[in-house]
């Protein structure tokens, strides 16, 4: 079956990227482009960016994907934020 | 003068371990206690509870925390719980803590919170028995939440969720899931008390800054939002402290 890059594909990816054990993130971003799927967001690890990479490409064989996925940076503040 | 270091949505794995520590063993020069705003896990499941205790477990400051979505996935919110707690993490849920710090003393009321949106797009508890039951949870939420935050008894006080208590603090998500994302039905419960600050996560792509009707400041502290390892918040300022910049 060949997937078409319209709103089903989109709600089924977005559910994949949720509901799959290997997955589980809500906030990856999907574009759909004319013939290429953007994913956008940012993860935990370089781990989790391509399994996400890697499970879309399993189950979406013929489309092209472009992972633009970032892993959130980890360092100290440098600043503090006064409250009033 | 109180500093509180924040974060939300760490999502801990085997993945992640290590990734914020060398940030954590800063942390007790720069803030008096860490907050962690909920999903401290991927899924909630036992292992990745003790990952989290592992990272975040035997810092040199008290560290409160609240569950998120994604630590009830496996509906072993208990056992994550019990994890937390023994690796010395207060875990809150409808109830606070009251810490002794610097000489003052930070009250800290906390809950997950849960959905139903803000005022003109709301969900309300009328027709199936699924909406009455989702709307009915967020309400038991926030009583206690309410409950919590009149009780405490100190210097500052501050809420802790993992759902959002004002939209401001969504700007950035798509406005169809706002309803996903928190409920006004908390900010009224951080509303009803004298709260200095709210804290809370879920929202990844929401913004950094808002404040309740009531006034009260709002901070978006998930990871994604403020990308660092954790945001420091100065309460009861009475002086410039070292250390950090003042923005
Ligand atoms: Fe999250
Ligand atoms: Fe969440």
């Amino acid at each position: 079956m060949t997937h078409q890059l319209d709103e089903y594909m989109e709600a089924e990816i977005q559910r994949l990227l949720t509901e799959h054990g290997a997955v589980a993130e809500q906030g990856i971003t999907v574009q759909c482009r004319e013939n290429l799927l953007v994913l956008g967001g940012e993860v935990e690890s370089a781990e989790r960016r391509d399994e996400i990479c890697r499970q879309i490409t399993a189950n979406f064989p013929d489309v092209q994907v472009a992972c633009d996925i970032g892993i959130v940076r980890a360092a100290a503040p440098t600043e503090v934020e006064e409250i009033s | 003068m109180i500093r509180i270091a924040a974060v939300g949505d760490v999502h801990v794995d085997k993945d992640v371990l290590g990734r914020y520590r060398p940030a954590l063993e800063q942390l007790p020069d720069v803030a008096d206690a860490l907050l962690i705003a909920g999903d401290l896990t991927r899924h909630g499941t036992v292992e990745e509870a003790q990952c989290m205790a592992q990272e975040f477990g035997g810092l040199d400051v008290p560290v409160v925390v609240v569950l998120g979505n994604h630590d009830h996935q496996s509906d072993q919110q208990a056992e994550v719980t019990d994890v937390l707690r023994e690796a010395g993490l207060t875990v809150l849920e409808g109830d606070g803590v009251v810490l002794e710090l610097n000489g003052h003393l930070l009250g800290v009321a906390g809950a997950k919170g849960f959905g139903g949106g803000f005022a003109g797009a709301c969900a309300s508890k009328f027709g199936e028995r699924e909406m009455k039951d989702f709307v009915g949870t967020t309400e038991a939420i926030a009583d206690r939440l309410g409950d919590a935050l009149r009780s405490l008894e100190c210097d500052a006080l501050v809420a802790l969720t993992h759902y959002a208590p004002v939209p401001e603090t969504l700007v950035g998500e798509p406005l169809e899931i706002y309803p996903f994302l928190g409920s006004y039905l908390l900010g009224q419960a951080i509303d009803s008390a004298p709260t200095a600050l709210a804290l809370h996560g879920h929202a990844h792509h929401g913004s950094e800054r808002g404040r309740t009707p009531g006034g009260v400041p709002v901070r978006n502290v998930a990871h994604p939002v403020i990308k660092q390892a954790y945001n420091v918040y100065q309460l009861l300022s009475e002086d410039a402290g070292a250390g950090l910049v003042r923005v």
